[in-house]
């Protein structure tokens, strides 16, 4: 390089050129050909969009009657936003605030004493958004109320008192396993409910089990939406756009409260009864859980749907302690929250005799006034081993009966018989007690809009053998024998329902042959009042009953109430009004006492309401289950007799009907 | 008969007229272009503070406008001084400048001094915070420029290790507060000086190497402060998540909002006191070193290229004065305020733009700055100064 300034200089220039050349450029990019993006980012940064919760829909009864409500709940909210900026000023006074106000709300509410440790862990919690008041407290008492006004120099802008609404059971437990509970939304719940448009976001409530998560899409509000302007640090500037939250629809049920409630106390009266008898063998019964189902038969709508032990509802509505939880998940708790209604599957003992003497008579391997000498004990025709030799349940022998009688006196012998004649005749008969199970509804759902329904069980020869190649341990034996076709015919062993299914099946006979699948929900109602939504009857197919299929077998079931060597005779005495049709059973459950069912239909002549009760642990049909309808169907029959139910689910008087049935017959 | 002739009386001029009338006299040669596109841009810029300072909503404030305003009058008042007084006698004093500037520095990292954001470099003096590295880098290109015109062209190792003797006190002291950005600048005063004045060119080539070696050897050792490091290489960073590296973080998010908001700004821009990113205030310093994003986003490209397109003929005008220059001290005086300029601006620009690492380098007339502001109209003077008296 020469010493030529002006050469120099010329370089110099070169390089400013170039300098400026490449802010150019990249002015260009920014602002001409990326633009999009960085207007689009903009945006993003200077808009929040905050969802305000909408009030849920109510839940009625089929009357009117509220089950589940909205109620204002007062709770302390802390401004997380405010609270900040003072931890960033002084730590001293963030720590003094803290701690003053967990003294204060434990001063007030002892019975959930908090520390600074619960405030900060709150505040730090992903269910709020930082963006909104973090509840503290709720449910807070008058006094701290005004203690936390009165003080606010103390606790300036950032706690806050406000009112929510929460989730409030006027009737107590009643319907508890209908209605379900509401939580706090999971993020795998939140990913199914991407597509909804009642945008959910994290911690919003969302209905767990029950009609709350069935018809939680009518249930749920639409969420208001406030579009705010925010700056650099998170603060509003000024509202941009707001749309008010609007409360969801309400659902109009198809339970009766008032047999709703006469049902659950029924059902509790009789497993206490049943707990303190003492059997005739000297054992005493466990009585532990039960459940019970009335339909009405012409429409397929569950008038009542119970099930115990039953849980309290409002526990919900408050984030669950972990320990409760697992309390209430224990086996030693008998799981109450189980809907058993519809998630129980119990063997159906002599209930099931309906299936079998419609199979008997569809196959023409017996006509209504075939009959047979029952002697008590049913020998295998041709065996030679054990196990040939069936008897009655209590032993004795009914004579000559045909099948009116045999249902009535529910003759094991009978049903034993042609149990074995369908299995030593397959190739004429196939599998007809398993296709009539399954023509009533039994071994599949009944589509009832509730969730957790089970299917329950009616094994053929082929899937017993599936599922013994399927599960060898659990099932050690996949041959079927006629033994397994005799214990079918009586409903032991190889079949289980649940009492919804028996009730549906009774139902369908009731009603001469339409097989529904239940309806849980009346009617969708928005809050001012217009219908939305009406639920029809949901038929799954006809069940042929010819009346000189369906008259012999509600004859039998009228002469198991009303006829005095009826099985369930003693548990209807002086029964008024109406004649009840049923029938009773009583299935034996290996190293248990005895599940007692029963399960009812009445007015005889045209039914208007068919029942199942199931009752684990608790001795005869005849004792335990049913008792339980007939009280039921007491009230139903006689209405000016019956109670009504008051807050908190307490009926105004005992529902009538209760009797003492301690020595059923056997079934 | 002789008849004398009576002289005519010639009658002198008035020193007025001969003024009026001599093409060489100094105000004759004043640049108004360069002093015209310094003003305009001094206007815009305290427009952008009062944008970026008035807050989002009613009432706005005038506070940081009106002090801007204030400083660029005192500029302007510096700027005559230092375009009324003969640029050589800042010549004479040069050596008195410098070490006045040093003495300064030494000053501020001492008790005397204030801290601010991690750097100790300024004075209070009642409200006015004097900045004496803006002062100081008005002294080093007086003095670089004194020393070396002196060698007249020939710069041996011994003279340039003078010269680097002289620019490396106040670097140094610069260094201690420290002011990375300042450094910066004053980097390259030395060098334009240094190429201009007639350094060889493998001297320059083993000065740029040995450079490269120190900054290198700097982020990759515990000299640098943590967060310096991370201002300097987040332009480069892509994926950084606060949990790994929150001052990383912390310099990224810096220059996404600042790019966001030049991108959202467009070809037109969003108009004045519309941009978001602006009105809200989610730029960090936009009014001091993020300046440029507030004319990006509310002006859009035609504003952001307009005032590019100024700083060009600024530095177009003070290159051509560096040319016409009458002797070698103000063509090196101009080459000085040429690579100050020039390096605040690349620097400013290309740090808002993501180019360029985060330094707090002010952008030369528009920042909201007292020291700095009064500082660059006093080397526009010294241009001036230098333009005016190249006859005489």
């Amino acid at each position: 390089m020469n010493n030529n300034p002006r050469l120099r200089l010329a370089i110099l220039g070169i390089a400013i050129v170039s300098l400026f050349a490449a802010l150019f450029a990249r002015l260009w990019y920014l602002q001409v050909m990326a633009t999009k993006e960085f207007k689009s980012a903009a945006v993003a940064l200077q808009t929040r969009t905050i969802l305000e919760e909408a009030p849920r829909g109510r839940v009625l009864d089929r009357n009117g009657v509220v089950l589940v409500d909205n109620r204002i709940s007062v709770v302390v909210t802390v401004d997380a936003k405010k609270l900040g900026d003072i931890k960033t000023g002084d730590v001293n006074a963030y720590n003094g605030l803290l701690d003053r106000l967990a003294t204060e709300i434990t001063r007030y509410m002892p019975s959930e004493p908090i520390d600074r440790a619960f405030l900060e862990h709150r505040l730090t919690d992903p269910r709020f958004s930082p963006y909104l008041p973090i509840p503290i407290a709720d449910d807070v008492p008058k006094p701290l109320e005004l203690y936390l006004a009165e003080h606010h120099d103390m606790f300036g802008d950032v706690v806050s008192v406000k009112q929510t609404t929460i989730r409030a059971y006027p009737l107590g437990r009643t319907a508890s396993h209908v209605l379900g509970y509401v939580g706090a939304i999971t993020q795998e719940e939140l990913n199914v409910h991407t597509s909804s448009p009642k945008t959910y976001s994290l911690g919003d409530e969302v209905g767990k089990t029950g009609v709350e998560k069935t018809y939680e899409d009518y249930l749920r509000g639409t969420p208001g939406r406030q579009t705010l302007e925010v700056d650099a640090k998170g603060n509003t500037v000024r509202e941009l756009a707001h749309v008010p939250p609007v409360p969801g629809d309400d659902v109009y049920l198809t339970i009766d409260a008032n047999v709703q409630a006469i049902t659950e106390q029924s059902l509790h009266d009789e497993l206490v009864n049943a707990h303190n008898r003492r059997n005739k063998d000297g054992s005493y019964n466990a009585a532990p859980a039960g459940a019970s189902v009335i339909l009405d038969p012409n429409n397929g709508q569950v008038i009542a749907m119970a099930s115990y032990p039953d849980y309290d509802p409002a526990e919900f509505t408050k984030p669950i302690p972990s320990d409760r939880w697992t309390q209430l998940n224990d086996p030693s708790s008998l799981f109450p929250l189980n809907n058993r209604a519809l998630q129980g599957e119990y063997a159906p003992g002599s209930t099931f005799k309906l299936v079998t003497a419609l199979a008997g008579l569809r196959t023409g391997a017996i006509t209504p006034a075939t009959t047979m000498n029952d002697t008590g004990t049913f020998h295998v025709p041709g065996c030679t081993g054990q196990q040939c030799s069936f008897k009655n349940s209590g032993g004795a022998g009914h004579g000559r009966v045909n099948l009116p009688r045999a249902l009535t006196v529910s003759s094991d012998f009978y049903f034993y018989s042609l149990g074995s004649q369908f299995w030593t005749q397959r190739s004429t008969f196939g599998d007809p007690i398993q296709a009539t199970a399954q023509d009533l509804g039994f071994d599949a759902l009944t589509g009832i809009p509730l969730p957790g329904e089970q299917p329950g069980f009616v094994y053929t020869p082929d899937t017993l053998k599936a599922i013994h190649e399927k599960y060898p341990t659990d099932y050690p034996n996949g041959d079927w024998y006629t033994g397994n076709n005799i214990q079918l015919a009586i409903g032991q062993n190889v079949v289980a329902v649940t009492p919804l299914q028996l009730a549906n099946a009774y139902a369908t006979v009731a009603n001469g042959g339409t097989l529904y699948s239940p309806n849980i929900a009346l009617k969708i109602q928005t809050p001012a009042g217009v219908v939305v939504g009406l639920f029809e009857p949901r038929v799954l197919h006809q069940v042929q009953l010819p009346p000189e299929v369906r008259g012999p077998l509600m004859q039998g079931f009228t002469g198991a109430v009303n006829s005095s060597e009826g099985t369930a005779y003693g548990a209807f005495r002086d029964f008024p009004t109406w004649s009840v049709a049923g029938k009773t059973g009583t299935a034996q459950v290996t190293g248990k006492t005895d599940t007692s069912l029963f399960v009812g239909m009445a007015p005889a002549e045209a039914p208007r309401y068919a029942g199942s009760a199931v009752l684990e642990q608790s001795g005869f049909g005849a004792t335990a289950a049913a008792p339980v309808i007939r009280r039921v169907l007491q009230s139903l029959a006689d209405p000016a007799q019956a109670p009504t139910v008051g807050p908190g689910g307490v009926l105004s008087s005992p529902a009538p009907g209760l009797i003492d049935n301690a020595n059923g017959a056997p079934d | 008969m002789a008849v004398s002739a009576v002289p005519k009386v010639v009658v002198p001029k008035s020193p007025a007229s001969t003024l009026r009338r001599n093409p060489t006299a100094a105000w004759r040669h004043l640049d108004v272009v360069l002093l015209g596109c310094v003003v305009a841009i001094a206007c815009l810029g305290a427009l952008m503070v009062y944008s970026a300072t008035r807050g989002p909503t009613p009432p706005y404030s005038l506070t940081f406008f009106e002090k801007q305003a204030l400083y660029v009058a005192i500029g302007l008042v510096v700027l005559a001084i230092t375009t009324l007084v003969d640029y050589r006698v800042f010549r004479d004093w040069s050596l008195f400048l410098y070490f006045g500037a040093c003495g300064l520095l030494a000053l501020v990292v001492s008790p005397f001094g204030s801290t601010s954001k991690g750097a100790q470099s300024w004075f209070q003096i009642g409200s006015f915070q004097l900045q004496p590295s803006e002062i100081a880098k008005v002294a080093l290109i007086i003095a670089l420029a004194a020393v070396a015109s002196q060698f007249r062209g020939e710069i041996d190792l011994r003279r340039l290790c003078v010269l680097l003797v002289l620019a490396g006190l106040p670097l140094g002291l610069i260094m201690l507060q420290p002011d990375l950005g300042t450094a910066l600048v004053m980097t390259a005063i030395t060098a334009g000086i240094l190429l201009v004045a007639g350094a060889k060119g493998r001297h320059l080539a083993v000065l740029v190497l040995v450079m490269l070696l120190g900054a290198g050897l700097a982020l990759h050792s515990n000299v640098l402060k943590e967060y310096q490091t991370a201002r300097l290489t987040s332009f480069l960073a892509e994926n950084v998540s606060e949990k790994n590296d929150p001052a990383l973080a912390q310099a990224k998010y810096n220059v996404d909002q600042s790019k966001t908001a030049i991108g959202a700004g467009g070809p037109l821009g969003e108009g004045l006191f519309k941009g978001s990113q602006t009105r809200l205030g989610n730029v960090p310093e936009q009014h001091t070193d993020f300046i440029f994003t507030a004319v990006g986003e509310q002006l859009g490209f035609a504003g952001a290229g307009t005032l590019l397109a100024l700083f060009c003929i600024i530095i177009w005008r003070i290159w051509r004065t560096a040319q016409l220059a009458r002797d070698e001290f103000g063509m090196l005086v101009c080459v000085g305020v040429l690579a100050m300029l020039m390096a605040q601006i690349f620097e400013n620009v290309g740090m808002t733009m993501g180019i360029m690492p985060v330094t707090g380098i002010p952008l030369p007339f528009v920042s909201y700055g007292g020291s700095s502001t009064i500082a660059e109209f006093a080397v526009i003077g010294l241009v001036l100064n230098v333009h005016m008296r190249r006859f005489s």
